[in-house]
């Protein structure tokens, strides 16, 4: 098949070493001889030690235990140290993390002192982990080797490796508390053209009234090469090395119940990627947006509409990289299409386009007459969908109406109705029979029963 | 090429003649190209003019990649890729045309056996001086093949070729020789040039040959291209007549052009 790779990163972390926050430990207090309210009693904490620290350094913590010197009452210096806990625990170096409040003792113990310990296991110095994932109509395998907390500063180091339908690639990744996510990451991707790439992220995120932004700087150095005599020339033309460094900023507004099957709420994903002013040959803007609303009806029904488009355009000469260009068709996008086979292509291969938009209307519905419910049956829903979309390139001399006109023409459309499992809070499979219409030439259908697997559907 | 490709290629080029829209891609000419490439490719552009097989050369800062075989020159000839100039002699040869169709089985054979000395020799020694002589790969191989790249992929990808040729030649055994050694090769293999040609027009006489095309290829570049040290091309003059070959072929082949 002419397909090209997934347009979304897998989802490079497995489930953590879960550390599940327990009750705080009852603290020991030398009973008073007397009954007294001890929320009223003032006391002073004077010393607040950290036990069972191995290759940890001191310095990293003195941050997260500082509040607790500031209580000036029982109840207070309990609250305290129990969300000092928990920013221990958050760190994630510490498997079990213990805390004892006790008056103090020794020469200069106060009457009203206290002193606080915690006490801290660490986490073995390596740990490793066996998942399973599902991209974009893809499944893969993944083995991880987690080294927490390396050089005692809760830095983390992972190695992963992941084998899959679609993919095979390697991820070394380091991680300091402070912004910093470093990921190195090669992917050797096996279609009718090899794209191999080395990457370094760097990327914060942080959440601004009602959304949430991202920032990244993206290097990635990226190999195109064919794999046999009987690739297009097109593919051919593509071939080489080319470096991309990019900036690249997302807002996302969730208000959705649920990322997988939403009942209520609505998702608005906005990013950009610009390439090329901070080095590397790839030159462009990239936009794309995703809008998504979900309405329960009448009788445990969902309307659901969505919104995706996008648009690259280049800077200088130079025409757009096969690697940059958006790709449509497939499963998770307009069903009743082959994998990214819509849109430009020659012999058979498709190149992909500098503009897209698409939109799926689904209904979902409970399975025909209730099977399971309360149970599995909750997992399975019923969806009838319409999907129509289109992709081409631009050529940016003409107007902003030519490219619209553009875009209005030859529309691809399917509908359909099928059967939807829902895989946890992540991924959903899909068996569907799809009706597709508008079909150009060029295109790859898959008429009839078509299965998806993925994360993200139109 | 192994025998099945050899019948596969002439079973399709046999099908089409030559078009007037076929393309020879080599990297770029000022910038980039370096002098065994050089060399390939000017071989095989005299051998197609040698035919009257009109061909358009098309400078692409990745040829080197969209080569099927990583080497340039590479042709574009109807919907077929073919790159090298022993594929393209064979490719030209199913279409119908041929230089060597005259010449005996001795003479071919003999043909090949020269062909071979100077693909073993003179090409060899090109790579040799380019990557693993310090001055020239410092000064000249790696900045021209890195150029079209930004920082630091142009770093990776010329230290990656060098080391890739240096492993090959170590691989065939010349890794040991010394940069005067590699010079006295290339005497060598320009006088046994030198003898096999005489006072003779073309190698095999009145009508050029692959041969003369591949050899018009590496004598002119290493002649015409500026290194470190003029010593390589100091060598070639030396033999007279080997020097009147190139300008007898530059002049009625390329003489509308310069290279």
């Amino acid at each position: 098949t002419g397909t090209l790779h997934s347009l979304d990163p897998l989802p490079m972390q497995g489930p953590e070493l879960g550390i599940q926050a327990d009750d705080i430990e009852a603290p020991e207090v030398e009973q008073e001889p007397k009954q007294e309210v001890l929320e009223n009693k003032n006391v002073v904490v004077q010393r607040v030690h950290i036990d069972g620290l191995g290759r940890t350094k001191e310095d990293l913590l003195t941050y997260e235990i500082a509040e607790v010197f500031r209580a000036n009452n029982l109840i207070d210096v309990m609250r305290k140290s129990h969300e000092a806990r928990q920013k221990l625990l958050r760190l994630g170096i510490f498997r079990k993390v213990e805390v004892n409040i006790d008056t103090s003792r020794g020469e200069d113990a106060l009457p009203n002192g206290l002193d606080v310990t915690f006490e801290v296991t660490e986490l073995r110095r390596m740990t490793g982990s066996y998942n399973t994932m599902v991209g974009n109509n893809e499944g893969s395998m993944v083995l991880g080797l987690r080294l927490p907390n390396v050089f005692g500063r809760a830095e983390k180091l992972t190695f992963q490796f992941s084998y899959g339908t679609k993919e095979t690639s390697y991820g070394l990744s380091f991680f300091k508390p402070q912004p910093g996510h470093f990921e190195r990451k090669l992917k050797k991707e096996k279609f009718l053209f090899i794209n191999t790439t080395y990457s370094k992220t760097g990327s914060c995120s942080f959440p601004m009234w009602k959304t949430n932004q991202t920032l990244k700087w993206e290097g990635v150095w990226r190999e195109l090469g064919c794999l046999g005599q009987n690739a297009s020339f097109a593919i051919r033309n593509e071939s080489g090395h080319s470096l991309k460094s990019s900036l690249s900023h997302a807002m996302v507004v969730d208000t959705r119940n649920s990322s997988i099957l939403p009942r209520k709420g609505g998702l608005l994903k906005i990013h950009q990627e610009l390439a090329g002013y901070t080095g590397g040959d790839a030159r462009f803007l990239k936009e794309d947006f995703e809008i998504q609303l979900n309405k329960t009806l009448y009788w445990d029904s969902v309307l659901s509409a969505s919104l995706w488009g996008g648009l690259l355009l280049p800077f200088g000469d130079a025409p757009t990289c096969i690697a940059d260009r958006f790709y449509l068709g497939g499963p998770t996008s307009i069903r009743g299409f082959s994998m990214y086979s819509m849109g430009p292509q020659s012999d058979g291969d498709y190149l992909g386009g500098e503009a897209y938009w698409a939109g799926g209307l689904h209904l979902y519905t409970p399975l025909p007459f209730r099977p399971g419910r309360g149970g599995f049956g909750d997992l399975f829903r019923t969806h009838f969908f319409l999907n129509a979309g289109n992709l081409c390139n631009l050529h940016y001399g003409e107007g902003p109406q030519a490219h619209l006109k553009k875009l209005a023409e030859c529309i691809r459309w399917s509908y359909g109705l099928g059967i939807v499992l829902r895989l946890g809070n992540i991924a959903r499979l899909e068996l569907n029979y799809c009706i597709p219409m508008g079909v150009q030439s060029g295109d790859r259908i898959c008429d009839g029963i078509q299965f998806g697997a993925g994360i993200r559907f139109l | 090429m192994s025998l099945a490709a050899e019948a596969f290629v002439s079973q399709l080029a046999a099908a089409e003649p030559w078009p007037e829209n076929a393309t020879l891609y080599q990297p770029l000419k000022e910038d980039q190209i370096l002098l065994s490439d050089h060399a390939s490719s000017l071989a095989v552009q005299a051998y197609l003019r040698m035919c009257g097989l009109p061909v358009q050369v098309l400078c692409r800062v990745n040829s080197e990649f969209m080569s099927p075989s990583g080497k340039i020159p590479f042709i574009h000839v109807g919907n077929q890729v073919v790159s090298e100039l022993g594929p393209i002699v064979q490719f030209t040869k199913a279409k119908g045309h041929s230089l060597s169709d005259g010449l005996d089985d001795v003479q071919r054979a003999e043909m090949k056996a020269y062909m071979e000395l100077v693909n073993n020799m003179l090409l060899t020694a090109e790579l040799y001086i380019q990557w693993c002589d310090d001055a020239t790969a410092a000064e000249i191989s790696r900045p021209r093949y890195s150029s079209p790249y930004s920082w630091p992929l142009s770093k990776i990808l010329a230290y990656q070729k060098q080391w890739e040729v240096r492993r090959k030649m170590n691989a065939i055994g010349w890794g040991g020789k010394t940069l005067q050694q590699v010079y006295e090769d290339v005497s060598q293999c320009c006088q046994a040039l030198s003898q096999r040609l005489g006072m003779q027009p073309y190698f095999f006489n009145k009508q050029p040959t692959e041969l003369d095309a591949l050899v018009f290829g590496h004598l002119f570049t290493i002649l015409t291209t500026r290194l470190t040290s003029s010593e390589l091309a100091e060598r070639v003059k030396s033999y007279s007549n080997l020097l009147s070959f190139c300008r007898r072929i530059e002049q009625t082949y390329f003489e509308d052009k310069s290279s």
